[in-house]
């Protein structure tokens, strides 16, 4: 059963068209790994799934709810889905675990115990379980997206969207992220991933797409994408980043 | 002991003489300063001076023509204060030590400041006599210079010898603000100066006998130390009571309104008013709200909103030109402000329920307040407002900034809606205070505003003034605020978002938090601009701090004579304001540094 599900979505910003007509699904535990030049409209994709964008036309519909205006719709589809972006967004003025806590708290109503509980666990997860005290702006990038990664997960989401989670790192840093992408991906964790890590696509992907100028060019194995691609424009464009 | 010297030197050298230009600009700094202080010694210690004028006029200072005998109330509030303030700190608590090394040296630090002070002072001073010569006087003699130099000397060397024996120990640092406020309180038993006393002929006692300080006020001052003492103990035994710490937030907010009307009133409860009008139309306001909240996500209810909006906005109307009681129409008009609001802010559970503690607060605010303010004092002083000097500024400055902070915050918001109605008129209202002079203002208070209340309605000279510089400095936050609210990046909103964050949430705890530490600085300097501008208020005939030592002081001639003794009270004055802006900077500096912590 797809527990994404998109059907013909369109997106204007002002005139220009952002998104022209994506329809695709995804199903549950599958990792998504979606690709494209610069412009082409992945970011304004992931972020219509959980409303941080809004569509204009088309269905999106999200473990089974579909999303309109309705306040109820976003707030539930919101905290079924974790968002890691590309510039990590942590809160500077809250301590990492205040960041980690803070969803659990507010939103889940747990006590601060069991919140605390569940984010150590949670940083252990990822590998920084001595950082919990600091505050992000003392982390460096690579631990910064950890701890943004454990946020997403405190809320227990079903599905988590990267947006370009290695971008903003030094090469250093990008291992030690995707290791921990890895290991969720494992962990049978509905993922759709927006990256130019190609090698963390043919290594967890199950599908892999490509986007070009608002629209899904195309979509298949990992092996197929990569091996034998079916359009010219995956060819122009693995030629491009390999 | 020699290797510190040594040092000290080698690093005084490091910094003041390094080149040149810098040991010139050191000797020529210290030379001014040097004349600036022995100038100002000479001053203030000639014959010509009479600080008598200062210390005899406390009273005055503080509260001016207040009634002497509800003074009673001005001490509760005063104590009440100190109570919640012990509490605080003992709740609050910090397990901060300060070394024991510390403390000696802020002592020796002290006493090296009176010795400086000591030598410097001029021997002889001159002054400009009555018939205009020019008159010179021994102001210290070499006598009593050593009287108190010997002494201060032996207190020095005593505080630094200290830290060359094993003497050390950790004091907790909430512990030490109570040793600090004994030394002044102990002061008020034992120190001694002239006071002015008056015999039978009602004529100035010359020389004037000399009796202990605040004579009058050491009692009161003695128990409010004690029981600012004992409330610490009590705090700290309260600390593990589970929501003390709200309670205690909520006592604070409370405590402003609780002082205000218990100062300005005796208390005239008119019981068949508050049963069979002010109750009702509470209850009846508290329940339209309460429903609103309720059945603001009720698909019903949505799809009949604008009718609801638009009814609602026609009963206010027709409410306010009825003869309604001033109560039901000023709810009336905030029902409707509130349901234009709601439905932006309200959708989680959890935000539902905070928005109706926020109406019922803001019901009983209002009911308090139209109730309080409107109705006849019951504290009459002949020809004077109720009272002016100290506790006047201290309440503009104190009340305004009570009232116009949220007032700024919310105004801010509001010009950051995306609701047009309300954007346009948080706009409005920010663009209109602040493009017409705090002064215009002040007269708008005191000769226009009662036109534009409705009739019946009558608010004290002082409630205006505050209501006018709630808007005013208001404005003024407004504008900071939003500033901060800019330098917030986009990035903070979608990640709140994302996490599932309701709007009030977002608000609350991501979107302002960062906004206002980013603005404290401006903060700060509105606030301190806001409590010395509040001298404004002379121009309206209220008497202030800064008015009292001016005018009404300068004034006094029998059977006292302070005509032109204006100087003393003016430095006076001077240090008073100083002495509040600069500990409210420190202060401020000191939250900075520590929300600084998650910036780097
Ligand atoms: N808020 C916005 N307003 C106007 N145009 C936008 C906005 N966000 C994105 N765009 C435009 O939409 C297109 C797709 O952007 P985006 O989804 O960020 O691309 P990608 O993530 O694939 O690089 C770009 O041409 C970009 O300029
Ligand atoms: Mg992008």
């Amino acid at each position: 059963m797809s527990i994404i599900q998109t059907k013909d979505v369109k997106k204007w910003f002002g005139d220009f068209q952002a998104l022209k007509g994506i329809t695709m699904d995804v199903a549950e535990g599958e990792v998504l790994v979606v690709c494209g030049p610069s412009g082409s409209g992945k970011s304004t994709f992931i972020r219509c799934i959980n409303r941080l964008e809004q569509h204009q036309e088309g269905q999106i519909i999200v473990d089974g709810i579909e999303l309109t205006n309705d306040l109820k719709n976003i707030e539930a589809i919101r905290s079924e889905v974790g968002m890691v972006f590309q510039s990590f967004n942590l809160f500077p003025h809250l301590t990492v675990m205040q960041n980690i806590t803070l969803a659990q708290i507010w939103v889940r109503k747990k006590n601060r115990a069991e919140s605390e509980e569940k984010a150590m666990e949670l940083l252990e997860r990822v590998g920084i379980p001595e950082q919990a005290q600091k505050f992000p702006g003392q982390l460096s990038g690579g631990q910064q997206q950890r701890v943004a990664i454990a946020r997403a997960l405190a809320m227990e989401p079903k599905i988590m969207l990267f947006d370009e989670p290695t971008s903003a790192l030094d090469p250093e840093m990008i291992k030690e992220v995707l290791d921990v992408m890895k290991e969720l991906a494992k962990s049978g964790m509905t993922m759709i991933v927006v990256t130019h890590e190609m090698g963390f696509a043919k290594e967890v992907a199950d599908r892999v797409m490509l986007f070009d100028d608002g629209m899904l060019v195309e979509e298949n194995t990992p092996d197929e994408f990569f091996n034998n691609p079916k359009s010219d424009r995956t060819k122009l464009f693995l030629s491009q980043i390999l | 002991m020699v290797d510190l010297i040594k040092k000290s030197a080698k690093s005084l050298q490091e910094s003041l003489f390094s080149s040149v230009g810098s040991s010139v600009l050191t000797i020529a700094t210290t030379y001014l300063v040097i004349n600036f202080f022995r100038g100002m010694l000479g001053f203030a210690l000639t014959s010509d001076k009479d600080w008598l004028a200062v210390l005899n006029n406390m009273q005055l200072y503080m509260v001016q023509a207040y009634p002497e005998e509800d003074f009673i109330r001005v001490w509760l509030s005063v104590g009440l204060t100190f109570v919640l303030a012990g509490l605080s700190i003992g709740i609050w608590r910090s397990e901060a030590r300060v070394k024991s090394s510390q403390v000696f040296n802020s002592f020796f630090k002290g006493g090296l400041g009176v010795l400086f002070f000591t030598i410097i002072a001029p021997t002889n001073a001159s002054f400009m006599g009555n018939d205009g010569s020019v008159i010179t006087e021994e102001v210290l003699s070499m006598d009593s210079r050593l009287g108190i130099l010997i002494p201060v000397v032996i207190f020095c060397a005593i505080f630094f010898s200290i830290r060359f024996t094993n003497v050390s120990f950790t004091v907790n640092s909430s512990d030490m603000v109570f040793f600090y406020l004994f030394i002044p309180v102990a002061l008020l038993w034992f120190v001694k100066l002239p006071t002015i006393q008056l015999n039978q002929n009602n004529e100035r006692i010359i020389p004037d006998p000399v009796m202990p300080i605040a004579s009058s006020t050491k009692i009161p001052w003695t128990v409010i130390f004690v029981s600012f003492l004992v409330s610490y103990f009590i705090g700290m035994y309260l600390k593990n009571i589970k929501s003390i710490k709200s309670i205690m937030s909520l006592s604070w907010f409370l405590l402003p309104l609780l002082i205000f009307s218990w100062i300005f009133k005796k208390p005239q409860i008119d019981m068949s008013v508050v049963l069979g009008s002010d109750l009702p139309i509470f209850g009846v306001f508290l329940l339209w709200g309460f429903l609103v909240i309720t059945f603001v996500n009720n698909a019903l209810f949505k799809k009949y909103y604008s009718t609801y909006l638009g009814v609602t906005f026609l009963l206010t109307l027709a409410g306010v030109f009825s003869g309604l009681p001033m109560l039901a129409k000023t709810c009336l008009l905030l029902i409707t402000l509130f349901s234009v609001v709601v439905p932006a802010v309200s959708t989680s559970s959890q935000g539902k329920r905070s928005l109706l503690i926020v109406w019922a607060v803001a019901l009983v605010t209002l009911t308090f307040l139209l109730r309080g303010g409107a109705s006849d004092t019951g504290i009459v002083v002949p020809g004077s407002s109720i009272f002016g000097g100290f506790s006047l500024t201290w309440l503009l400055a104190i009340f305004g900034t009570y009232v116009s902070f949220p007032l700024g915050v919310l105004l801010a918001l509001g010009r950051n809606s995306k609701l047009p109605i309300i954007r346009i008129v948080c706009t409005g209202i920010i663009e209109l205070t602040r493009s017409v002079p705090y002064i215009t203002w002040l007269f708008f208070a005191s000769v226009t505003l009662a036109v534009f209340l409705p009739a019946g309605v009558e608010f004290n000279l002082i409630v205006r003034v505050l209501m006018v510089t709630a808007f005013f400095s208001g404005a003024y936050f407004a504008e900071n605020i939003r500033g901060g609210l800019q330098s917030i990046p986009k990035g903070q909103y979608e990640a709140a978002d994302a996490i599932g964050m309701s709007p009030f949430q977002k608000i609350s705890l991501i979107i302002m938090p960062q906004a206002l530490r980013a603005v404290i600085p401006t903060l700060v300097s509105s606030a301190i601009t806001a409590f010395k501008d509040s001298s404004l208020v002379t121009i309206i005939g209220l008497f202030d701090f800064l008015t009292i030592g001016k005018t009404v002081i300068g004034n006094q001639s029998i059977p006292v004579n302070f005509v032109g003794h204006d100087r003393e009270n003016l430095i006076f004055v001077a240090i008073v304001y100083w002495i509040f802006t600069f500990t409210l900077s420190r202060r401020s500096m000191k939250v900075e540094k520590k929300l600084g912590l998650g910036e780097r």
